[in-house]
């Protein structure tokens, strides 16, 4: 008989991984060696992707080269664009990237992932969401400019014009900062999907299935939702106390692994302070409150801020709307997704787990004919 | 923590009473208790379904309420079958179906995963696989019939006639044989992807994804494969003896959890006899072949043979071409990865493992970009 079932997998080890540790004890993210806090603010998503990838930090002509290969693969395949008309302009963004980044990774037969897959769908990501957007304003659809860098261009193309240098500085920071995050369960549904032997793209898929879920990737549409039920500073403790009775969360709030303050929740609030001072008024003042009552309920448990409470924040401030907050999560996190399978691929195992049978014990069927 | 366990093997990641499988005592049980040597011959593809959804066998009335539920879900969305024909025709029919799955649903709001959209999904299955069937060929598609059973949909809508009962036999059984199986990789990822709180859709699309892999529903297509590669009775001997001399693995041989012969594989190659018998007297003999030589060179493996093989032969008889039988797979499967979805749902909790450390120590510096 196998071990006891352990209830989400906690603690149990899935993967060795030289991409990213979430070292929960001290309130560190690590990339590659480099401690986030170190890397935020100072290099660029294309950067991030390369260490991933490539396993070092570019040099310049690295850089230019990967910037070049991204701007190659920009544009959508004639089947993608075709398959983004047909989708409902309702339609959720999610299932929108799910089901067209389905149709632009189509290859001809079945291949190993490899690096130009990933820059291929990494670079696809953000012109589907922004293809999509316009579509669903009745607005044309904006190309890519090859001059641009991957924050800037996603801007670009929703808005039809460049972003102020200090909001596409924002997103690229949020991008650099949401790249990779350990084994969350996007990730490793990716991993999962990779052991398979599938193609990069179905790991890719399957990946933001996964972040779909409020549990993942939905928590910033859902702190944003709180935020709109509180109002006011004003009346943050009345409504939480109220939430509290009636046995709600509290949304961007705890998380399984930080035992600390998640270092990148504390970047982006200082960010949002700076971008978005309305919302950072009553977000802060809500944290304040959430964490004042969560440690009077519970003394004992680190109950931090999560990145998804202050991410909402700095997406507003760039100007996304709420329902692009999941997508957007999703073009940083390709990078990291596509990293893990590549890394899974080079030396894989099938993950096949147990299951634990609770069912009665066998027993004859009764035929169609005399059933009740 | 605990060790790295490569591949999850052993650990318990789930509690289920969908189905065991029971490798010590070669026995799969489906839920409620029944074993599949029993249940197959009593029960069509349908009421597998109800069983596994509902933890009973449908009563005649539950069984024709079904059936019309599933009649009236297999025509596709206009929006859906849209998509279907942006992809070129000769596109791979797996990644047709996770395009095609993706779009049928896609919705506006999130919604919680249900029976009726379980029930829906699966009867779209047959329609997308015959679907991307008729578009390789560049036949116009099919619509399904109402008094129509699903496989017998499923090969009506592929041919455009009226199949033989035999063969709406065969595939029909093959369809309850390959409901549902444990944990696997594929049932596995829509769980993960469940865990989040994301939508069926989502769950399927994962699933699909992971399915693609040769390591999981490659088999059934790898093994017909070597079959045609061996191509006649005298080659048998020589083919399996040069294979194995380049260490190359015989496809439909060896599973990580039976210790004994497959129940399933035990069905399906006595039906073989009736379904294909040219191809299964090549089979068998293959079979034989396989065993010894694997038995010489491990005696102390169980080296059984799985449903892969056997299935390869039933679907031939079918009329299935091998390019259809991941798909085929898949449009078994989808009952269990449903089910599984369904039963996650009563105690859902966020399925994030951990991951072991294997990069340099934390804390190094980025250089700037100029100085690397």
């Amino acid at each position: 008989m196998p071990q006891e079932y352990i209830p989400g997998l906690e603690g149990i080890v899935a993967a060795q991984t030289e991409i990213s540790l979430v070292d929960g004890e001290n309130g560190r993210l690590v990339y590659r060696g480099y401690v986030i806090a170190d890397l935020a603010e100072e290099i660029s998503f294309e950067e991030v992707a390369h260490l991933f990838w490539y396993g070092s930090l570019p040099s310049r002509a690295q850089l230019d080269g990967l910037a070049a290969q991204l701007s190659s693969v920009r544009t959508l395949t004639p089947a993608a664009m075709t398959a983004l008309d047909a989708l409902p302009t309702d339609s959720d963004p999610m299932d929108v990237l799910r089901s067209v980044l389905s149709v632009q990774g189509v290859l001809p037969h079945l291949q190993k992932p490899t690096i130009e897959h990933a820059i291929h769908a990494t670079a696809a990501m953000p012109t589907i969401l922004a293809a999509f957007h316009r579509r669903r304003k009745g607005l044309d659809f904006v190309k890519p400019r090859p001059d641009l860098g991957h924050a800037a261009n996603y801007l670009y193309m929703l808005n039809g014009e460049e972003a102020a240098p200090e909001l596409v500085r924002a997103l690229n920071t949020y991008l650099v900062l949401l790249a990779d995050h350990g084994m969350n369960a996007s990730t490793f549904t990716a991993r999962v999907i990779a052991s398979t032997d599938s193609d990069l793209v179905s790991c890719l898929v399957g990946a933001i299935g996964a972040l779909k879920g409020p549990a993942h990737g939905g928590a910033p549409s859902a702190v944003m939702d709180q935020l709109e039920q509180i109002g006011t500073a004003e009346n943050a403790e009345h409504w939480m106390r109220e939430a509290r009775m009636r046995k709600e969360r509290f949304m961007g709030f705890g998380h399984r692994v930080y035992r600390t303050y998640d270092p990148r929740a504390r970047i982006l609030k200082a960010m949002c302070q700076r971008l978005n001072p309305k919302f950072y008024a009553l977000a802060s003042k809500v944290e304040e409150t959430a964490l004042a009552i969560l440690h009077e309920e519970h003394p004992e448990r680190p109950q931090a801020t999560n990145v998804e409470f202050y991410s909402a924040g700095v997406l507003q401030a760039i100007g996304l709307p709420k329902d692009f907050f999941p997508p957007t999560f999703a073009v940083a996190r390709v990078a990291g997704w596509s990293a893990h399978v590549l890394e899974q691929a080079s030396h894989n195992r099938l993950i096949r787990p147990q299951s634990e049978y609770i069912g009665p014990q066998p027993r004859k069927p009764v035929p169609l004919a005399e059933r009740g | 923590m605990t060790e790295y366990s490569p591949g999850l093997e052993g650990v318990v990641a789930a509690q289920t009473a969908i189905s065991e499988v029971d490798g010590a005592n070669g026995r799969l049980i489906y839920r409620g208790g029944y074993l599949i040597e029993d249940l197959a011959p009593a029960v069509s593809f349908e009421e597998a379904c109800y069983l596994l959804w509902n933890g009973e066998l449908p009563s005649k009335a539950q069984l024709d309420a079904l059936r019309q539920e599933m009649a009236a879900a297999r025509t596709l969305k206009g929006t859906t079958r849209n998509v279907i024909t942006s992809l070129d025709y000769d596109t791979d029919p797996m990644d047709v179906l996770r395009t095609a799955i993706s779009a049928q649903g896609a919705a506006k709001t999130l919604q919680k995963p249900t029976v009726a959209e379980a029930i829906a999904l699966t009867a779209a299955m047959p329609t997308i696989v015959a679907a991307a069937h008729r578009r390789r060929h560049k036949r116009d598609l099919v619509e399904p019939r109402a008094e129509l059973s699903h496989a017998a949909n499923l090969l009506w809508m592929m041919d455009g006639q009226e199949p033989a009962k035999e063969r709406v036999y065969w595939l029909d059984q093959y369809l309850v044989l390959l409901a549902d199986h444990g944990l696997n990789a594929s049932t596995f990822t829509a769980r993960v992807v469940a865990s989040t709180g994301s939508d069926l859709t989502s769950c399927v699309v994962g699933a699909i994804a992971a399915l693609k892999g040769p390591a999981h529903g490659g088999a059934t297509y790898a093994a017909r494969t070597m079959l045609d590669s061996i191509g006649s009775m005298d080659n048998v001997e020589k083919w399996l003896a040069e294979a194995h001399a380049k260490h190359a693995r015989f496809p439909g041989f060896g599973h990580r959890v039976y210790r004994t012969y497959d129940p399933r594989a035990k069905i399906l190659r006595e039906m073989a006899k009736t379904a294909d018998p040219k191809l299964h007297q090549l089979a068998a003999h293959t079979e034989e072949v396989a065993l010894k030589i694997l038995h010489d060179a491990h005696p102390e493996r169980p080296n059984a043979t799985n449903v892969d093989f056997w299935a390869s032969v039933v679907l031939t008889g079918a009329g299935i071409p091998k390019e259809l039988f991941t798909c085929i797979f898949a449009t078994s499967r989808i009952a269990g990865w449903t089910a599984h979805v369904l039963e996650s749902l009563a105690d859902l909790r966020i399925i994030r493992p951990a991951s072991q450390w294997m990069g340099p120590e934390p804390g190094k510096k980025p250089a700037p970009l100029e100085k690397r």
